[in-house]
């Protein structure tokens, strides 16, 4: 039995309505009855997986129905161009990792797979060589009781092109989104936390990275052997750990980065062999290590960035490198910077140098951290501006900004804050009862 | 065990008397609280990373002050006072119940003294961060009581130790001058003649030989993370055996630093002819 409904005009698409107390009771059998370009309504339940689909169909969830796989496979695998899966709830996938085994696999192109919830699954939603997909609004959560090695992605995107990933929230699984050989793609407002890296790219041209948020993840965002890169407006936060970056390029060409927030990470930018990239507005702060860099890394511009509250501001490994912190004229604001501005024009007269003795020792003896903020450090950081005979490489701005000139305003951090809480205060407080009172009783007696 | 409570209580008396825990309460509560606050307030950062940036300052200033006032306070308590030491020495006492209580209520006036200071500062870390860290916080304010405890053993076998006792003061100085800054530069700068294996090894053994070393170290692991040292942080929970251990070594550390030199102070007193 099966309801008929014309929609939109098209005389011959139909509506199937599958509920689970019938009369379609099965989605497995509304889309054998269905023909191209049908609509599959499905009604909140619990219906079996796994599905395929061999024909182009919308599956259309109305009050979240839950697809419960079979543990092994994929729950949902699309095999037809032009489908449409649309508020489901997705569980169970297989757990064999060269199975691809996933919520969604996709091995077909021009689909849409919009505001669904993945969770137990391996891989979230899989992009097998299918191309020009929309992944819009769902919600991935992994397996977060395996080690990171032995989940999945949660959106992987292999051999694809020209895909766009917006607005999805997808958390502990093993890397949030991952591409390879995946050119011409958007990413755009994606959430992804709880991760190994939240982004994680290879040989991956021309893509548009834009007000996505990466955080508490070992690594915010990794970006390998890729050009042309566009990355826009993100959030790189608070992801911290003995290896953890909040954005890291390793073997890259001619990338943006602009008007990112890269805060509370353990190395704000990492950067190995990345070429020709130049970083403009991007608001650098709070992280135990603003910039680590590599002297692989050449030619790259930093312009009208702030960096502001680093614990420290550089690590160059290696000699000195080809990076420039300034671009006509125009430099970064630094926190730091004690230089003055007597001309008015808006840039330090003094050049700012990013580093001291101690600091460049630093960079390629490591095990010299252990000194982070000793009286030694300081001395040998004093020791060099007052008797500057100490040669070495240097990095310097020599146009440093007296304002900040970047997308987030500097304090942009408090984004959390941790609620007044009594004890925390009563703890300090006996602290000076107990001194003053042992004060008072000791000189009375 | 009566003896040394009585000698310690007489030593606080001492020192509340000539007001020398008063003047070290104000200055250093001063500049706890004006880092705390000022320290926030530019700072602007809310959560843990508030907290641990404003801490980390906090730890920079007992780094540099504990370590003297205790240097001095613990000389002065067995080279300054002429009648009073003399009036102790001839009471039917035993002479390491002497150096004990001494350090006792030395110990107890310092802790007086900071812990106004550490409180105040504490209260207003608390109000502008909340919950984060209160029990890191109380563990650090342990850290400056352990470092203070170091350094008046060291004040007071340099006490005992000096031949002329106006001449203590200036090794008490220079203890100071060789903790706080040459020891470290020492260091570093031995790193540079050994190759890099032994290298790392002697800093991570050369931190025992230094308090104020073990308490910074220990004080940003407990303040922060050892994630703060980089890849040297990871070296230094390898080298010890995991993140616990590293502060079990570090903190034992610093009290065998408070314990030994009042041992060796007692056993010099033992023998010495007054």
């Amino acid at each position: 039995m099966v309801l008929l409904m014309g929609i939109g005009g098209s005389a011959e698409a139909k509506t199937l309505v599958v509920r689970p107390q019938g009369p379609l009771a099965s989605v497995r059998e509304a889309i054998r009855q269905a023909d191209a370009g049908d609509t599959i309504r499905i009604e909140a339940g619990v219906y079996g997986g796994n599905l395929r689909l061999e024909k182009p169909l919308t599956l259309e969830g109305v009050g979240k129905p839950l697809i419960l796989g079979e543990g092994s496979g994929s729950v949902i695998t699309v095999l037809a161009d032009g489908c449409t899966i649309r508020g489901m709830v997705i569980e169970r996938s297989g757990r064999v990792l060269v199975e691809e085994d996933s919520g969604i696999l996709v091995k077909s192109s021009r689909n849409r797979i919009e505001e669904n919830e993945i969770r137990d699954v391996l891989y979230g939603i899989y992009l097998y060589a299918a191309h020009d997909n929309l992944i819009r609004g769902n919600r991935i959560r992994g397996l977060a009781e395996l080690e990171f090695g032995e989940r999945g992605n949660g959106i992987h995107i292999w051999n694809s092109s020209g895909n766009r990933i917006i607005a999805n929230t997808i958390s502990h699984m093993r890397d949030g989104l991952y591409l390879q050989n995946a050119s011409r793609s958007v990413i755009r407002e994606n959430h992804a936390f709880h991760l190994r890296y939240g982004l994680h790219y290879m040989f991956s041209d021309d893509n548009v990275i834009e007000e996505n948020r990466f955080f508490d993840n070992m690594v915010g965002a990794a970006i390998m052997y890729s050009r042309r890169i566009r990355l826009r407006r993100n959030i790189f936060f608070r992801n911290r750990g003995f290896s953890s970056y909040g954005l890291l390029f390793q073997d890259c060409d001619d990338c943006v980065i602009e008007g990112n927030l890269i805060a509370d990470n353990a190395v704000g930018i990492f950067m190995e062999a990345l070429r020709r990239s130049v970083f403009r507005r991007n608001l650098i702060t709070t992280n135990d290590v603003a910039v680590y860099l590599f002297s692989s890394a050449s030619e790259n511009v930093f312009t009208e960035n702030s960096f502001v509250r680093n614990v420290s501001l550089l690590r160059v490994i290696g000699r000195g490198t080809t990076t420039r912190w300034s671009w006509q004229g125009v430099g970064n604001y630094w926190d730091a910077y004690e230089g003055f501005d007597a001309d008015g024009d808006g840039i330090g007269d003094v050049p700012f140098r990013l580093q001291d003795l101690f600091e460049r020792l630093e960079g390629n003896h490591p095990r010299l951290r252990v000194y982070l903020s000793s009286a030694a450090a300081e001395a040998l950081a004093f020791a060099e501006k007052a008797f500057p005979i100490i040669p070495g490489p240097q990095e310097w701005d020599p146009a440093p900004l007296r304002k900040p000139r970047a997308l987030w305003p500097s304090d942009a951090l408090e984004i959390e804050r941790i609620p007044f809480s009594r004890w925390a205060f009563l703890a300090p407080m006996a602290m000076v009862g107990l001194s003053v009172g042992l004060f008072l009783w000791v000189g009375r007696r | 065990m009566g003896t040394i409570a009585t000698l310690a209580l007489f030593e606080m008396k001492v020192h509340i008397r000539n007001r020398w825990v008063l003047v070290f309460a104000f200055v250093f509560g001063f500049t706890a609280v004006a880092i705390a606050a000022f320290g926030l307030a530019t700072a602007g950062v809310a959560g843990f990373q508030g907290f641990a940036r404003t801490t980390a300052s906090l730890l920079n200033l007992a780094l540099y002050v504990i370590p003297l006032v205790s240097l001095m306070m613990g000389t002065m308590s067995f080279a300054g006072e002429k009648n009073a030491g003399e009036l102790l020495f001839v009471q039917p006492i035993a002479r390491e119940s002497l150096v004990w209580g001494k350090l006792l209520g030395l110990m107890l006036s310092i802790a007086i003294a900071t812990g106004s200071g550490f409180g105040l500062a504490g209260m207003i870390i608390a109000a502008r961060v909340g919950s984060a860290g209160v029990t890191r916080y109380l563990l650090f304010v342990g850290h400056a009581l352990l470092l203070a405890l170091a350094f008046l053993a060291l004040g007071i076998l340099v006490a005992i130790a000096s031949a002329r006792k106006p001449r203590a003061f200036g090794y008490a100085l220079f203890l100071w001058f060789f903790f706080v800054l040459f020891y470290d530069l020492l260091v570093i700068g031995l790193t540079f003649l050994v190759p890099e294996p032994i290298a790392n090894r002697l800093v991570f053994l050369s931190l025992f030989g230094n308090p104020v070393d073990l308490v910074r170290v220990s004080g940003f692991m407990t303040l922060d993370n050892p994630t703060i040292f980089g890849a040297a942080g990871v070296m230094l929970v390898k080298f010890f055996g995991g993140e616990g251990w590293a502060h079990v070594a570090l903190i034992v550390g610093t009290i065998l630093w408070g314990i030994l030199p009042a041992w060796l102070a007692q056993g010099l007193l033992r023998r010495q002819d007054i």
